[in-house]
């Protein structure tokens, strides 16, 4: 039998067009929890993200309106979730849970006029250097520019967090608010920008899912994604490009159960389902195992309150 | 330049308290300022007010006869006012680099270039590159210190800075303020340990309750006069009758040893020691060394071989810290929030946690409130705490007076042996002296205290025989009238 290397270069791409939402919502939560903010809410602000995506769309037919207005969406409820969290001071795991809950059920009543309307074409790029390359083409052309941007952002998200100025604050302000606060940063401002940009992240992921990985719309289409890229922040040790393997890891997995599924492998279809699952968070707890270095990548202030006395 | 700094009719009232009650003070550069008080006396809330951490309720700050509005932290550094706090402000999980880097307006190489000329200047030596929670206490103070200097301050405040360093790293940060005010930064100095005042400043502020009480030179004060006017009362000092003491043992350590597996931890080697009934032992040496090792063993914390300990003639060594209790063995731990005491906890609450075996403080696994609230009322009157509240929540009491309930918690019973470390750290004037007699006492009922310091005076006050403790390993037993302060020190560093 003669392997097609076009049909393996597909698989893999198939493989990292599944990972793109993850490793957006992923990224975004990395930055939010860097700050010192747990924000359990991703899976709601996802869903969120795909239905205003897609119902944007639909309505005014325009992609761009759509995409960006999915992030905007995504800006929008995480804006809830800063308010609650940084000026009235509740609880972030209790809000970010309600968060998720009110997503889901605020999305599926939005959604429920566009069950069934076919999603648009998403414009890919560099759709002619498809077949000038085997094996190679099909993983590096002919995706959105979604695509590229999800695979660029671990390593913008790497380079600000360790290089900028900005991204040194960030850390700061995880590490201890309060020093933070006593060297004249504002650590709320900081906070909310930070929560915010979570959200325009998992609003775009929700976008990709809705209107480019599976252009349409169905109740609760993330399908439990926004725990998993939640759970790749923690097991990643809170750095970006293990992110970025977790993900492939998670989505290569769930490519090939399906296909192991379809040829018909004498495993129960249960533990093949659970599988991406175990291996990921395996693999990134044996490569994230130094403990000196968890110690200082782990924001010391995660999900506890700040709040100034005087 | 000269610097003049000047507070002038502050107050800072917070509900229940008057921090600040209309203080006034002048500082002029080229002089060591001490501000000197209690726990509570305001000290701390009057620098934070010169820091911009607090805004006052009143009154105004004149720097070089200008009006300075101190709205926050930034407002303090922009108008050169540099401040050491007490607990750090430090990143512990970024390097030294970015914690420096973050809050200077300067480029990374200018930056580099300028702290490394300050460390030379000033002989500090850290690696840049590290990340401080890797960094000793004293380094991390540089740190802060470096941090300050890189805006060129014209005051410098430091608060209560010695309070977590050796006494070789006290006597380097002394050299170092001195070079400061050489080189006209004012310098403010918060403290409440009056040995400091007298080395180090040239004039002193005592403040009590809130209120200024006094302003003079240094050259006019000593020891006795400060602590009076910070107590507000004249103090006993208090002196151990040396007496002959019996020669019954009590407690006998052979061939104790402790391999830890964290690398962070000090292994104790081959301890050895016998202390005899109505007697103080006191163990000297540089926290680190395995004090808080050598606590937990004997506590039972950490359990070791059944006859490495042997108590009242029965070996113990294997027992659990309830268990020793019931030997009538008591024990007051380093840190009063978070070994001794849940702060959380109301103080009846935290009374039950003890002894909770011989007492009949729960029946059939009911709490039996009545009868722990009235034993709580009679620590809190026979050990002199002041509060009558029970209920109050224990993180709400001072320092001071914490300690006291927790010694008056493992007192009541009346033990045969006190073991205590550290048992006046971070305390003021009075509550030590409180403690102090309380510790005679006890001895003085041929009682036994073993006692693991890092207060080389509070020893020698203390104790009839004296150990130092090095690396994990005792010193030879000594009688504490025949070492000095300076023998101590020697054998602290790992000298004989």
């Amino acid at each position: 039998m003669i392997i097609d290397v076009n049909f393996v270069g597909l698989i893999i791409a198939s493989i990292m067009a599944s990972a793109v939402p993850l490793i957006l919502a992923s990224c975004g939560e990395l930055i939010t929890e860097r700050s010192g903010v747990l924000n359990l809410g991703v899976e709601g602000m996802m869903i969120i993200g795909a239905i205003s995506g897609f119902a944007l769309m639909t309505v005014t037919g325009s992609l761009i309106i759509a995409v960006f207005g999915a992030m905007l969406a995504g800006v929008l409820i995480s804006t809830i979730f800063a308010f609650l969290t940084q000026t009235l001071i509740t609880n972030h795991v209790a809000t970010g849970l309600a968060l998720t809950i009110f997503g889901i059920g605020i999305s599926a009543m939005i959604g429920k006029n566009f069950v069934g309307i076919p999603g648009k074409e998403f414009p890919i790029i560099f759709e002619g250097l498809k077949d000038t390359i085997p094996l190679l083409s099909p993983i590096l052309f002919g995706h959105s520019i979604v695509f590229y941007f999800a695979f660029a952002l671990p390593f913008i998200t790497s380079y600000f967090l360790k290089k900028t100025k900005i991204g040194l604050i960030v850390r700061a302000v995880g590490d201890s608010p309060e020093s933070a606060s006593n060297q004249g940063i504002n650590v709320k401002l900081v906070r909310y920008a930070c929560i915010l940009y979570g959200g325009a992240m998992c609003g775009l992921a929700g976008a990709y899912l809705s209107m480019i990985y599976t252009p349409q719309w169905i109740e609760n289409m993330t399908g439990g994604r926004g725990w998993i890229a939640l759970a790749l922040v923690v097991f990643s040790t809170w750095n970006p490009i293990k992110i970025l393997i977790g993900a492939m890891i998670f989505g290569g997995l769930t490519i090939i159960q399906f296909h192991m599924q379809a040829i018909g492998v004498r495993i129960p279809v249960q533990f093949l389902t659970a599988l991406p699952y175990i291996v990921t968070i395996i693999v990134l707890v044996v490569i994230s195992r130094d403990s000196r270095k968890i110690r200082l990548s782990t924001p010391s202030s995660l999900g506890k309150s700040f709040y100034k006395d005087n | 330049m000269n610097t003049n700094l000047k507070i002038s009719n502050v107050t800072k009232i917070y509900p229940g308290c008057v921090a600040n009650d209309n203080v006034s003070l002048e500082f002029n550069s080229g002089k060591i300022y001490a501000l000197l008080g209690e726990n509570g006396a305001g000290k701390s809330t009057l620098v934070k007010i010169l820091s911009g951490v607090i805004i006052p309720d009143e009154g105004k700050i004149y720097l070089n006869e200008n009006n300075l509005k101190l709205n926050s932290p930034l407002d303090a550094k922009k108008n050169d006012i540099g401040m050491v706090f007490q607990h750090f402000n430090l990143f512990e999980t970024l390097s030294v680099f970015e914690n420096l880097i973050i809050d200077s307006g300067e480029q990374k190489e200018g930056l580099r270039e300028k702290i490394d000329s300050i460390m030379r200047k000033y002989n500090f030596s850290i690696d840049l590159d590290i990340p401080v929670l890797n960094l000793s206490a004293g380094q991390k103070q540089k740190v802060e210190i470096i941090r300050c200097l890189i805006r060129s301050p014209k005051v410098l405040i430091m608060d209560e800075p010695t309070s977590v360093l050796t006494e070789q790293e006290t006597s380097e940060l002394f050299l170092s303020l001195k070079k400061f005010s050489e080189e006209g930064i004012l310098i403010i100095y918060i403290t409440h340990k009056l040995k400091e005042v007298m080395e180090l400043c040239d004039e002193v502020a005592v403040m009590r309750r809130g209120k200024l009480v006094s302003v003079s030179e240094i050259k006019n004060e000593n020891i006795e006069s400060l602590a009076n006017k910070m107590v507000g009362q004249n103090l006993k000092t208090i002196k151990k009758k040396k007496e002959k003491n019996s020669s019954d043992k009590l407690i006998n350590i052979t061939n104790l040893n402790f391999i830890s597996e964290d690398p962070f931890e000090t292994n104790l080697s081959d301890i050895n020691f016998s202390v005899n009934r109505g007697e103080c032992l006191g163990i000297a040496g540089i926290s680190g060394n395995g004090q808080s090792e050598l606590f937990q063993v004997l506590s039972g914390e950490i359990i070791s071989d059944k006859n490495s300990i042997e108590f009242d003639k029965n070996y113990i060594g294997d027992l659990n810290p309830q268990e020793r209790r019931e030997y009538l063995m008591a024990f007051s731990p380093e840190d009063r929030l978070e070994q001794a005491a849940i702060p959380q906890m109301a103080i009846f609450e935290n009374v039950a946690l003890n002894n909770y075996k011989s007492s009949n403080f729960f029946n059939n696994g009911l709490i039996n409130e009545n009868k722990i609230k009235e034993h709580s009322k009679k620590i809190i009157s026979d050990f002199n705490v002041n509060t009558d509240n029970i209920e109050l929540k224990s993180q709400f009491l001072s320092g001071g007076n914490l300690q006291k309930l927790i010694i008056g918690r493992e007192l009541i019973t009346s033990p045969d042996l006190l073991i205590c470390f550290n048992p006046t750290w971070g305390l003021d004037v009075g509550a030590i002296n409180y403690i102090h007699e309380t510790l005679i006492k006890i001895n003085e009922q041929n009682k036994s205290i073993i006692l693991i310091s890092t207060d080389t005076d509070e020893l020698l006050k203390l104790s009839d025989k004296i150990s130092v403790i090095h690396k994990g390993k005792l010193s030879k037993i000594m009688d504490a009238d025949e070492v000095t302060s300076e023998k101590l020190g020697i054998l602290m560093g790992g000298g004989n």
